[in-house]
C-alpha cells in the first residue's frame, strides 16, 4: 500500500485539493443564499415563505446524485451549459444551502424570544437587535451544526466524479483499475478523507473555544 | 430550432471572433479545443498513470492530433461509464474517444467509427480454479459483468443457452467485478478478450483466462452524435482510423498494448 501511496502521490494530493476546493466553494457560495432562505421562511408574506420551503424541501429531499446529473445534463438542454467544475460547485452549493437556512433558522429560534422583546423595548433597531442580540447566540449555537455540514458536504463530494470531475474518489478508482490494487487504492482515499475529516474538526473546536471564551469575557 | 438558435447565440457570444460557426468540426478548429469523453478505467485501451490518461487510445489520439488537428488542443474527460453515451447525446463533449463495444442499437442511436480494436467476449476465472474450464461451465455459477455494457448483454444473450442459467451480477465498473472475483463472491467475470488479458498480466496470481472466446466476433469502436452537425468530425476520425489501420500503425500498437496484432477490417461489417 505504501508504494502505491508514493507512486501516485501527485495524483492523490490533486484530487484532495479538488475535493476539498468543490466542497469549500459550495459551503461558501451555499451560506448567502442559505441565510436568505432562513430570513425568507420566517418572512409574513406568504409567497416568500412557501417558495423558500419548497425550494428546501425539493434539496433535501432528493439524492445528491440526481441533483447532480440533472445540473450537468438537463440544463444544457434549455442552454446552459456549465463546465463539469463548476456544475459540481452549483450542485452541492444548492444542496448545502437548503441544509444551512434549516441550521440557521434552528439557530435564530433557539434565542429567547423575551430577549428580543426586552431589546425592542429598549429602543434598539431591528438590525442592532440582529447584530447584538440574535446572531452572537444564534452563531455559537449554529457552529457544530455547520462543522458538521462541512463534514458531511465533503463525503457527498465523492459523487461528483460522475459528471466528469475527478476528485479524490475518482483519483482512488482510476489507481484501481491500472493496478488491479481495489482494496489498497479505496484505504489510501479512505485515510485521506479521515485526515480531512480529522483536521476539519479541529478546526470547529478551536472556533468553538474561541467563542466561549468570548462569551466570559 | 429554439435550440439551434440558442446554441448559434452561445457560441457567437463566447466565440466573437469566429463569424458564423457553420458544424461541430469548425467550430472546433476555430476554438482550438476538442472535448471529448472517456472512460479511463479500461487497461490496456484507456487508464490513469501519474495523473494523465494514457493506453491504447492515448497513442492512437496523439497520432492523430498531429496529423489531423495540429492546432487543437485535446481535453479529454474522465467520467463513469453509464455517463458516456448520455453525455456525448447532451452535447457535453463533441466525441467519445473510449472503447465502444459495437452493438446494432448503439449503430442505431450513435455514429459509431471505424473499428479500433476486437472486443470479442471471454471470460475471466480465479487462478487455478479447476471448476471452469470453458465459457459453458459458468452454468450455475455466480458471474459478473458490467452495467450498460454490451459484455453484459452478451453474457445475459449466453446465459440463456446455457442449461442452468449462471446467476449474473452487475458492476458499475469492471474493477469492481474483478475485485469480487478475487474475493470469491463471484467466479467469473465476463469481459472483452483484451482486457481480461491485461487483468491476467497484471495479477498472474490471481486472475486467469479461460479459453476460447464465446459468441459472435465483436469491436470496440468510438463514437460521435448522427446529426448533421457532427458528419464532418466523424468523417475525419473515420478516414485517420482507416489510414492507421491500412498502414499498420494500429498494429504495432497493438504490439505494444495487448502483445500481438489484431485482425481488424477498415470499416465495420454491414449490419
Amino acid at each position: 500500500m505504501l508504494d502505491l501511496l508514493i507512486d501516485n502521490q501527485a495524483v492523490l494530493i490533486e484530487g484532495v485539493l479538488t475535493t476539498l476546493g468543490v466542497s469549500f466553494l459550495a459551503i461558501a457560495l451555499g451560506a448567502p443564499l442559505g441565510l436568505i432562505l432562513a430570513t425568507a421562511s420566517r418572512q409574513n408574506n406568504r409567497l416568500v415563505r412557501r417558495s423558500a420551503r419548497v425550494y428546501v424541501s425539493f434539496w433535501r429531499g432528493t439524492p445528491i446524485l440526481v441533483q447532480l446529473l440533472l445540473i450537468f445534463y438537463l440544463l444544457p438542454a434549455i442552454g446552459i451549459n456549465l463546465p463539469p467544475t463548476l456544475a459540481a460547485v452549483v450542485a452541492l452549493a444548492c444542496n448545502t444551502a437548503a441544509f444551512q437556512s434549516e441550521i440557521y433558522r434552528a439557530g435564530l429560534a433557539a434565542v429567547p424570544e423575551g430577549e428580543v422583546e426586552a431589546a425592542q423595548m429598549l429602543g434598539l433597531s431591528r438590525r442592532q437587535i440582529l447584530a447584538k442580540i440574535e446572531a452572537p447566540q444564534a452563531i455559537r449555537i449554529m457552529l457544530p451544526a455547520l462543522v458538521g455540514e462541512t463534514l458531511a458536504l465533503v463525503r457527498n463530494s465523492s459523487l461528483i466524479s460522475v459528471i466528469a470531475v475527478t476528485d479524490l474518489t475518482r483519483r482512488a478508482q482510476q489507481i484501481a483499475s491500472s493496478t488491479f490494487q481495489p482494496l489498497d487504492s479505496y484505504m489510501i482515499a479512505l485515510i485521506l478523507y479521515v485526515a480531512i475529516a480529522l483536521v476539519l474538526s479541529a478546526i470547529g473546536m478551536l472556533l468553538e473555544r474561541r467563542l466561549k471564551q468570548q462569551e466570559a469575557h | 430550432m429554439k435550440h439551434l438558435l440558442l446554441t448559434a447565440a452561445a457560441t457567437l457570444m463566447l466565440n466573437p471572433v469566429s463569424a458564423v460557426a457553420e458544424d461541430l468540426l469548425s467550430r472546433i478548429t476555430a476554438d482550438g479545443v476538442l472535448t471529448v469523453g472517456t472512460e479511463a478505467r479500461f487497461p490496456p485501451f484507456e487508464f490513469v498513470e501519474n495523473g494523465e490518461i494514457v493506453g491504447y487510445s492515448g497513442d492512437i489520439m496523439e497520432i492523430l492530433m498531429d496529423s489531423a488537428l495540429p492546432e487543437v488542443e485535446l481535453k479529454r474527460l474522465d467520467l463513469p461509464w453509464q455517463g458516456i453515451l448520455p453525455g456525448l447525446a447532451a452535447e457535453r463533449f463533441d466525441y467519445v474517444v473510449t472503447s465502444v463495444t459495437v452493438t446494432p442499437a448503439r449503430r442505431d442511436a450513435y455514429y459509431l467509427s471505424v473499428p479500433i480494436a476486437d472486443a470479442t467476449m471471454a471470460v475471466l476465472k480465479r487462478a487455478g480454479d479447476d471448476s471452469i474450464g470453458a465459457p459453458a461451465d459458468m452454468a450455475g455459477k455466480p458471474v459478473g459483468s458490467q452495467a450498460g455494457s454490451a459484455q453484459l448483454a452478451a453474457l445475459e444473450g449466453y446465459a440463456d443457452t446455457l442449461d442452468d442459467t449462471p446467476k449474473i451480477s452487475t458492476y458499475t465498473d469492471f474493477s469492481e467485478a474483478y475485485a469480487d472475483l478475487a474475493a470469491g463472491r463471484i467466479d467469473a467475470v465476463v469481459n472483452s478478450l483484451p482486457n481480461l488479458l491485461e487483468a491476467a498480466r497484471q495479477r498472474p496470481d490471481i486472475f486467469e483466462v479461460v479459453a476460447p472466446t464465446f459468441g459472435e466476433p465483436t469491436y470496440f469502436s468510438w463514437a460521435g452524435r448522427t446529426d448533421e452537425d457532427s458528419a464532418s468530425l466523424n468523417a475525419l476520425f473515420d478516414a485517420e482510423l482507416k489510414r492507421l489501420i491500412e498502414d499498420g500503425t494500429l498494429a504495432q500498437l497493438q504490439e505494444k498494448w495487448f502483445g500481438g496484432a489484431m485482425n481488424l477490417p477498415s470499416a465495420l461489417p454491414a449490419q
